[in-house]
């Protein structure tokens, strides 16, 4: 049985409208990274909400790690074991200094204090905030808060962390610093979950998602779903740019034994054809 | 122009007020200002003074910050003492018309003075030195025996946490939403109070839609970090009393006993 098991789940957040998910079913392993995609209300954050029992399903079950979601019993353990990330860092720190922040998660868990300083601390280390422990968090960049609130998960000691589109408020070097900690925490064996607009940060995954009208269109590792450019495009998603330009030069009769998902790939195949 | 705005009086420094116990700090300054409307002649009041002066000494806060409290309420200082001045009792010294000035009455203005001075000073002292997130803390600690009265401590707490933190993140959006509406021709600099005043509310709606979406999202984030309410809640900060609080805490029997021995043996003076 996979570690998460989404099944048959329909959902809808008003009775009379029409279901954000519709009979979705999605398997994620331990230590898994899987990336999830699909354009603006397709459901993708209505599904990460789901694998923390933030929201309940309607319809099938969400099953994390053998528990039931809609066990309210198990509520919290869940929560506990499914961090969830959102995208607005400056909505998710709660203190005014940075270590308090972290501490808020252990705090809630009833996590004995010597317990709590040492989780804290190794939170901050691991995603490389620990200098900045006495600051606030206003006079933080997006980039460090972001990765203050992944802290603030770590410290509950999750098996898996949900992402909902971290990035998509920060600069291209907060963007790199948030993506640079996610890599790590898949290194140290936690289950991730990332929802993303950016390509480039999809292809990094061990597998891609992609959503469309709250289900799900296609899933494989990136090479195989971003290889499917038509698909992709008449869904109105984008593809990776390296993928993008090689679709297009296929156009005008170049041929490529499979499609490159980043520049390096890119440039490489090139010179193999200009030489 | 909002940037300016300081949060609270927080100071920091490395003086020994700064590094003593919170919970300390307010229990002692409560026990002052009593002390200092316990006093009832000039060799009591002269003590709690000395003792407040030796505080404020010990603070490491530069002298110009407590003259900027006083200078808020300097108008009060000079109001009642004149008012007291001519309250007094017994043969008058000067007389013109119905007032009358007496030696009691000069002896109360004094009193009234040198007290609000003395209240004003130390608990300035306590604003300077302790950050509002330990004076929060703090507050949360001393206020959990009042849970049998069924006062929802850690709620009050956890409202005042979220409110300082949240406080610098608002300024800067409405510094936001200033310059957007102005970028749109919006003018709040021009006219008199009250059209300055309409001015602000384009900017004050923006900013309640935007603070009410803050908080969806912060209740969110509280949820998904397993917050339940302050049952089953611990903290990472141990509290603990030190030496230099027990230190603090015998200063301020001594001053009370010296008060009492002095309010006995000496005349009242009012």
């Amino acid at each position: 049985m996979s570690f998460i098991s989404v099944e048959n789940v329909k959902f809808s957040y008003d009775e009379d409208k029409k279901n954000v998910l519709n009979d979705i079913n999605l398997k994620i392993e331990q230590g898994e990274f899987v990336a999830l995609l699909g354009h603006n209300g397709c459901g993708k954050s209505t599904a990460a909400k789901l694998l923390n029992a933030m929201i309940l399903p309607d319809e099938g079950v969400v099953i994390v790690d053998k528990m039931n979601t809609s066990d309210e019993k198990l509520t919290y353990e869940i929560r506990r074991n499914v961090g969830l990330v959102l995208q607005n860092p400056d909505n998710q720190l709660v203190a005014s200094v940075i270590e308090e922040d972290v501490a808020f998660g252990p705090e809630n868990l009833g996590v004995p204090p010597e317990e709590i300083r040492e989780r804290v601390d190794r939170a901050l280390k691991t995603v490389d905030m620990y200098e900045y422990r006495k600051h606030a968090p206003h006079k933080l960049s997006g980039g460090q808060k972001q990765r203050v609130a992944i802290a603030g998960i770590l410290a509950m000691q999750p098996t898996c962390v949900v992402f909902d589109e971290p990035t998509a408020m920060l600069d291209p070097n907060g963007r790199e610093e948030v993506m640079n900690t996610i890599l790590t925490l898949k290194q140290n064996g936690i289950t991730v979950v990332l929802i993303t607009h950016y390509m480039n940060e999809a292809v990094m995954a061990d597998r891609v998602i992609v959503m469309d009208k709250g289900v799900v269109l296609t899933e494989g590792n990136p090479r195989e779903v971003f290889s499917q450019v038509n698909l992709l495009k008449k869904h109105s998603l984008d593809v990776p740019q390296a993928t993008e330009l090689a679709y297009k030069l296929l156009g005008i009769g170049l041929k490529f034994d499979e499609m490159p998902l980043n520049t390096d790939e890119c440039v490489d195949y090139l010179e193999g054809v200009l030489k | 122009m909002t940037r300016d705005i300081a949060l609270g009086q927080f100071i920091p420094g490395k003086g020994v007020i700064h590094k003593m116990d919170a919970r300390v700090k307010i229990l002692l300054l409560i026990a002052f200002i009593v002390l200092i409307f316990c006093t009832f002649n000039f060799i009591s009041l002269g003590l709690i003074t000395a003792s407040v002066v030796a505080v404020i000494l010990l603070s490491d806060i530069p002298f110009k910050m407590y003259l900027k409290s006083l200078k808020v309420i300097i108008l009060i200082i000079v109001i009642t003492s004149l008012l007291n001045i001519f309250y007094g009792s017994g043969e008058p010294l000067v007389q013109f018309w119905i007032f009358k000035i007496t030696l009691s009455g000069i002896y109360r203005a004094v009193f009234v003075t040198v007290r609000i001075v003395c209240l004003i000073l130390i608990s300035s002292c306590l604003t300077f030195t302790t950050s509002p997130t330990d004076l929060t803390d703090a507050i949360e600690r001393l206020m959990k025996p009042l849970k049998i009265f069924h006062i929802k401590v850690h709620e009050i707490a956890m409202m005042m946490t979220i409110a300082l933190r949240f406080v610098p993140t608002l300024l800067e959006e409405t510094d936001k939403i200033m310059a957007a509406q102005k970028a749109r021709g919006a003018d709040m600099e021009s006219g008199g109070m009250i059209k300055k005043i309409k001015a602000m509310t384009p900017v004050l709606i923006p900013l309640f839609v935007s603070a009410f979406r803050r908080a969806y999202d912060l209740a969110v984030a509280m949820e998904c970090r397993c917050y339940q309410g302050g049952d089953g809640r611990t903290r990472m900060k141990i509290l603990k009393m030190k030496k230099l609080d027990w230190f603090c805490v015998a200063f301020t029997a001594l001053v009370l006993i010296g008060v009492i021995l002095c309010n006995i043996f000496f005349p009242a003076a009012i």
